[in-house]
């Protein structure tokens, strides 16, 4: 029987494109202490710790085992976790298996990236150097260069993700204009929020229309930074949870599904089956059984708030719908009434989201911690004006397709 | 029966990843001071567990350790155990027989506690035991590097 | 307003390279069989005895029922677009790639506009992704024909297949 659980205290680290006054593990400490000291929980007390970045990216093959003395990890059970940009999701639920199994008590989630590490800008060497290790054999068999370049090059920063957003534009009938206002009111929210990266008071649909095209339809404006931070969170058992926070954010529903892959081109070089990258069939699986598990009849009634995983502006539309907070085609729609503005009936990414913070390792659960901040109330300027009962986090990554729902609420559901 | 594969092996990619690992600044400490032939351990303010190099936070309390707690070590240690090599790596995936085998010994600087990993030279490996006294060889120039440590040598 | 800016101090680093190539990658006999068939001017897909899909290029495994693909099938070489995007005329010192710059080196010329397409060859039911070839970036469309550009003379290589041009 599992038992009930609840995040208890938040930490994040200030997010920028350089944290170089700290080496990897003092970042990732500053989260965790600042997480332990919001839960007010000694490290004595901690049980088990759930840990994660993206595998390769920083050049450090086993952060966990450098940075273990630094979160006070010595001693207790440690588990290091990596689906690529769904790590901190993925993160997170860890430390939910980890309490709600009943083998431990308290448990911390820290995940982390830091991208200014490595010498090549954003995320390019991780992503092309590394994460795509297992794709080269392709380049004993003639692969052209030319077509490498153009192929997944030329929208380095974008990838599958601006495929993602021509399928979803042509099949609801969306404008880039749209994805002006997403980036807008991302860079807006994340002014509001003292963690975030890209934060640009007022910010404009205007004044994103006027960055340079990218790869159409990206504009600079569009895309998230590669940013350096770390986001922890402290989880407990009922007891303690009702004992430490006046309120917690209970986890009310999980799950993580995965569709089939779908990036460019398969891992070992051969077609994808997936015709439209956008179809996303994994988050709908997911979020259906994590609504279930929640006692969540309605999503676009009972969730108040929802941080969608949203490096580029197209998937907040796209996963919002995805998640069940909008019916098929119609988010833009939604945005253009302002229902997803921090004050809004559906309020989407009120932290600013991926879109403006994006530490890979750790905007998934970024995710997970800002619903729990909303729900505690916590959120300090960016919280939403009214009271938050249910929450859903999301998180994207793995080969594309790979993707977690955690439903937070403001009481355990059961 | 089995056709003999035809498959290739990709031997070499024609970019490496490089990296700039920042190193925060009870490490930057150490590093700089290394310049001054000098050696800083980090002394917990809490529990006296002294690490080098010097770090920012304690293992076994969890206290900051501030660059207040910065201390002098004096570069003379003990061997508290080693192990002798005779092959190295090529980089390219294959051992090379070392023309001396070479020693590394795990060192226990004084008034420290953590110990530091460095080769240890003038000494044949039949000598070598644990509880040897060694002291530390800098490099003729020393830049603040650190590679300005060289190795150790027995006392 | 624009950006809110922010400065911090920094601290020296210590430098290091992961040397990816000097790692042994595997092929995989799927791309062998694809690249004889490439010499041949002929696209091989794999087909599943389970739900009847055809991917091009061949795969092992089918993503939806997990059945193995052991069969072949050849697919035309004319198909549709079913994705493309456009990127500006790309100029020298603009784009860094695995650590060149593609107008320096030739692969890309200076002003050129590139199209990265998805594919759907006509037998198949899956998306290739390639380069749109000798046509009009503002003609280009979601449903336009095209077909396979080969290399005058093919090596058996995946580079035999250039890319893709309107019919």
């Amino acid at each position: 029987m599992r038992r009930n659980v609840a995040i208890i205290g938040c930490g994040q680290t200030k997010h920028s494109s350089k944290r170089r006054d700290v080496n990897l593990a003092e970042m990732v400490s500053e989260a965790v202490y600042n997480a332990l000291e919001d839960a007010q929980v000694s490290p004595r007390d901690v049980d088990a710790f759930v840990v994660g970045n993206m595998q390769g990216f920083g050049g450090i093959a086993q952060p966990e085992q450098w940075l273990g003395d630094s979160i006070g990890a010595p001693g207790k059970s440690v588990i290091r976790i990596a689906t690529g940009g769904t790590t901190g999701g993925s993160v997170g639920q860890g430390a939910y298996y980890t309490v709600a199994s009943g083998l431990h008590d308290v448990a911390v989630a820290v995940a982390w990236e830091k991208h200014s590490d490595s010498k090549e800008a954003g995320a390019t060497t991780g992503l092309l150097h590394v994460g795509l290790g297992n794709f080269f054999h392709a380049a004993s068999y003639g692969l052209s260069l030319k077509n490498l370049v153009a192929t997944s090059a030329v929208g380095a920063a974008a990838g599958v993700a601006v495929y993602q957003a021509m399928f979803y534009m042509y099949r609801s009938g969306c404008s880039i204009e749209h994805f002006d206002m997403v980036a807008a009111k991302a860079r807006r929210n994340a002014a509001k929020n003292k963690y975030a990266h890209l934060q640009w008071p007022g910010c404009t649909q205007e004044d994103i229309a006027k960055t340079e095209m990218v790869v159409y339809p990206f504009r600079y404006g569009h895309i998230c930074p590669a940013s350096d931070g770390a986001s922890a969170i402290v989880v407990a058992e009922e007891n303690l949870a009702r004992k430490k926070a006046r309120q917690p954010a209970w986890f009310k529903g999980l799950a993580a599904y995965s569709d089939e892959e779908n990036q460019l081109q398969s891992e070992n070089f051969g077609g994808v089956g997936v015709l439209d990258p956008s179809e996303q069939k994994g988050c709908w699986m997911s979020a259906t059984k994590a609504y279930e598990m929640a006692g969540i009849k309605d999503p676009k009634k009972e969730i108040d708030i929802a941080e969608v995983y949203q490096p580029f502006p197209s998937q907040e539309l796209i996963f919002a719908e995805r998640l069940g907070l909008f019916d098929e085609g119609t988010a833009w729609m939604a945005l253009e009434k302002g229902e997803t503005d921090i004050d809004g009936r559906m309020p989407l990414d009120p932290s600013g989201g991926v879109n403006a913070t994006n530490a890979i390792g750790s905007t998934a659960l970024q995710r997970i911690l800002e619903c729990a901040l909303q729900i505690m109330g916590k959120a300090e300027e960016h919280q939403v004006p009214r009271k938050v009962h249910n929450a859903v986090a999301h998180g994207w990554g793995g080969v594309t397709s790979y993707i977690t729902v955690t439903v937070l609420g403001d009481s355990p559901g059961r | 029966m089995k056709s003999k594969s035809e498959i290739v092996e990709v031997k070499a990619l024609p970019f490496a990843a490089g990296f700039n690992w920042s190193t925060g600044f009870q490490m930057q400490r150490f590093i700089q001071e290394l310049a001054n032939r000098k050696i800083l351990g980090a002394k917990c303010p809490e529990c006296g567990y002294t690490y080098v190099p010097p770090r920012s936070r304690c293992g076994k309390c969890y206290t900051k350790i501030g660059e207040e707690n910065l201390i002098n070590l004096s570069g003379k240690g003990t061997l508290v155990g080693y192990t002798t090599a005779y092959v190295k790596l090529d980089g390219q995936g294959n051992f090379q027989d070392l023309e001396e085998p070479g020693i590394i010994g795990a060192i226990k600087l004084e008034n420290a506690d953590s110990t530091i990993f460095m080769p240890l030279e003038g000494i044949k490996p039949r000598d070598v035991t644990e509880g040897l006294k060694v002291e530390v060889q800098w490099r003729e120039e020393t830049k603040g590097e650190l590679a300005d440590i060289r190795c150790f040598k027995p006392t | 307003m624009g950006y809110v800016k922010e400065e911090r101090p920094m601290t020296i680093g210590v430098e290091g390279t992961w040397n990816i190539g000097s790692y042994h990658y595997k092929g995989s006999r799927l791309i062998e069989e694809y690249v004889k068939g490439l010499k041949q001017k002929k696209l091989i897909g794999s087909f599943c005895p389970g739900c009847g899909k055809v991917i091009v290029p061949p795969r092992n495994l089918c993503g939806r029922c997990h059945r193995i693909m052991d069969r072949r099938k050849i697919v035309s070489n004319m198909g549709t677009i079913t994705c493309f995007i456009v990127s500006p005329p790309i100029e020298k010192g603009k784009l860094k790639v695995l650590g060149m710059d593609p107008v320096e080196t030739g692969l890309i010329k200076e002003g050129e506009v590139v199209i990265p397409v998805f594919v759907k060859f006509d037998g198949s039911d899956s998306n290739t992704d390639t380069i749109l070839l000798n046509a009009d970036p503002k003609a280009v469309h979601i449903g336009m024909r095209v077909k396979v550009l080969w290399v005058k003379e093919p090596q058996g290589a995946l580079s035999d297949f250039e890319g893709v041009e309107p019919v």
